[in-house]
């Protein structure tokens, strides 16, 4: 097992992803949030909250979820490149035990994950007190929640990889896949919120539960407020944890299992 | 390890996908210490039937086994069996070192089995580029350094001509000769006879996933004939004869197959008797013909 995940880690390291994932996480973090912060919610188009408002501060963090979708790509394409290009038999060949293959993946995107969340929430803190200290703006939270709350958001980052997997286990299609993910998370979600009924779900989606994280209420409100229906209720912070943990066990499951009766052909 | 000798048996074995029977019932065994061609036509079975001995592809019932236990049994696969199935099977963004050191790991073997390997199939200078550049020639030994990493006991490659040239061609003959003289069982599949005929000791030829043919080449080719017409049949059977080698059988009046000496042997032996020859047609090895016959006619039931 060790050395399946040593082969999982080469097989990273010596792709161009390696460079590509923390470039991502600083954009993403340092970045995005940087120019967020710097602009300030309230000249957005339509104005959101201000960073002086806690409602403000929660706000940008909750966007900063919404880029779980890198990861969640990433985690994809470290299982179908295996069938699109076709290695997929030689590392059945070399562990025949299939679900080992799957399990030492997951642990070396859990890592990567780990390592892509860090980096994420480590440049927003950077971006986010800088700007608010060069406004001269104080933030609407202490800086502690803010640090917990990104700390929770760059823990996410690590569920969205493993789902990412179990997606790309279970349809083996690159380009399928990728759709899937990336269009789930990108519109997807989104879109089910707007279908009365259907979108009484969103707070059990995982979409639902990473805004639980930070209680990122804006998104949902502004959604039923448009379309006249109730305002969402989101799960509690530490239900939304769980409900992103039980998701992760899920596509982890997903992973190690799907592979194992399938014909390599 | 080095006098370890694995035997290959598949036993009744079958895959049927939906509707589709790839491989019915097939048995046939294979030994170590001699390269073993699998023929067919395209479409006959023959890269299934690999892949179910290897545990990539569920039979439907049967077993397959190498030395005994079937492939998801063994301790360390990589260390008793080599295999080459898709030529192209690499990441691109990958160096030919990277692919190799990824498997390395995998297998357990050290750096210095890459190394070796990368100069054993002519890829060090190769070993740093990124293998998306590769030419079909170049991925295929890749695939072979792959396979080779753990040293295995047994080499199994599926259509290993598609991408070499002559020249590659002609070193992957020796090098599976040397390997089956070191006592190891080298399978190699292929659709085209000519192909293989210089480097296998045993053949299996299988059509619609159906055994049809399996024993030496030496038996099962036959040697080859040659027909003769001549209005001096006689007196070309007695010089024939008198020249000591060849077997003869009168075949009708006027006509001779002549085993043991070929068409121009034939041809100058009667020049230099001054006697007349009207026809001289060289007869196909019966495997040859069998397996033109298996390619050419696609009406045959099944």
């Amino acid at each position: 097992m060790s050395h399946l995940v040593k082969a999982e880690f080469r097989r990273l390291l010596s792709t161009r992803m390696w460079a590509a994932l923390p470039l991502a996480a600083l954009l993403l973090g340092g970045g995005l949030m940087g120019a967020m912060a710097l602009i300030g919610p309230e000249n957005f188009d339509p104005p959101m909250p201000g960073l002086h408002t806690e409602a403000g501060v929660r706000s940008i963090l909750g966007i900063l979820g919404y880029t779980a979708l890198v990861p969640a790509a990433a985690g994809t394409l470290a299982v179908t490149s295996e069938y699109r290009h076709r290695t997929a038999a030689v590392t059945f060949l070399f562990a025949p035990r299939r679900w080992q293959v799957l399990a030492a993946k997951l642990a070396t995107y859990g890592v990567a994950g780990l390592a892509y969340g860090l980096i994420l929430a480590g440049s927003a803190a950077v971006a986010v007190f800088a700007a608010a200290a060069f406004r001269d703006v104080p933030l609407g939270l202490p800086a502690g929640t803010v640090l917990g709350l990104l700390a929770r958001i760059g823990l996410a980052m690590v569920v969205y990889t493993l789902i990412g997997i179990g997606v790309g286990a279970l349809l083996r299609n690159q380009v399928v896949a990728l759709c899937v993910v990336i269009g789930y998370l990108y519109m997807g979600e989104a879109l089910l919120m707007m279908i009365p009924g259907v979108n009484h779900l969103y707070p059990i989606l995982p979409g639902g539960a990473t805004a639980a994280l930070t209680d990122f209420t804006y998104l949902a409100d502004a959604m039923s407020q448009r379309l006249g229906s109730t305002p969402l209720q989101l799960l509690p912070p530490a239900a939304g944890a769980l409900l992103l943990t039980a998701y992760a066990l899920a596509a982890a499951l997903l992973a190690v299992i799907i592979p194992m009766r399938r014909d390599i052909t | 390890m080095s006098g370890d000798r694995q035997t290959i048996d598949i036993s009744h074995l079958t895959k049927r996908y939906g509707e589709v029977t790839a491989v019915r019932d097939l048995t046939f065994t294979v030994e170590p210490g001699v390269v073993t061609g699998f023929l067919g036509p395209n479409g006959a079975g023959k890269t299934t039937t690999m892949r179910m001995l290897t545990g990539l592809v569920s039979p439907t019932s049967g077993t397959a086994t190498i030395g005994g236990r079937p492939y998801r049994r063994l301790p360390r696969p990589s260390r008793t069996v080599g295999a080459v199935f898709d030529a192209s099977a690499c990441h691109p963004g990958h160096t030919a070192r990277d692919h190799l050191r990824v498997y390395a790991a995998m297998g357990g073997y050290p750096d210095s089995r890459v190394t070796a390997l990368l100069d054993l199939l002519g890829l060090a200078e190769a070993a740093d580029r990124r293998t998306r550049g590769f030419s079909t020639g170049m991925r295929q030994r890749l695939n072979l350094a792959t396979a080779l990493l753990g040293d295995p006991r047994v080499l199994l490659l599926d259509e290993p001509s598609n991408g070499l040239d002559p020249e590659g061609m002609r070193w992957l003959r020796g090098f599976l000769r040397q390997l089956a003289d070191q006592g190891r069982t080298v399978l190699v599949s292929s659709h085209v006879l000519s192909e293989v005929q210089q480097l296998v000791d045993d053949v299996i030829v299988i059509r619609r996933g159906e055994l049809v043919a399996a024993g030496p080449w030496s038996r099962l080719a036959g040697a080859s004939a040659v027909l003769v017409s001549s209005p001096d049949a006689d007196q070309l059977a007695t010089a024939l004869l008198a020249s000591g080698e060849p077997s003869i059988e009168v075949v009708q009046a006027g006509r001779l197959r002549v085993r043991g000496l070929d068409a121009p042997g034939v041809a100058d032996l009667a020049a230099a008797h001054g006697l007349r020859v009207h026809e001289l047609v060289t007869e196909t090895s019966s495997l040859e013909q069998l397996f033109l016959d298996l390619t050419t006619d696609k009406a045959v039931s099944p």
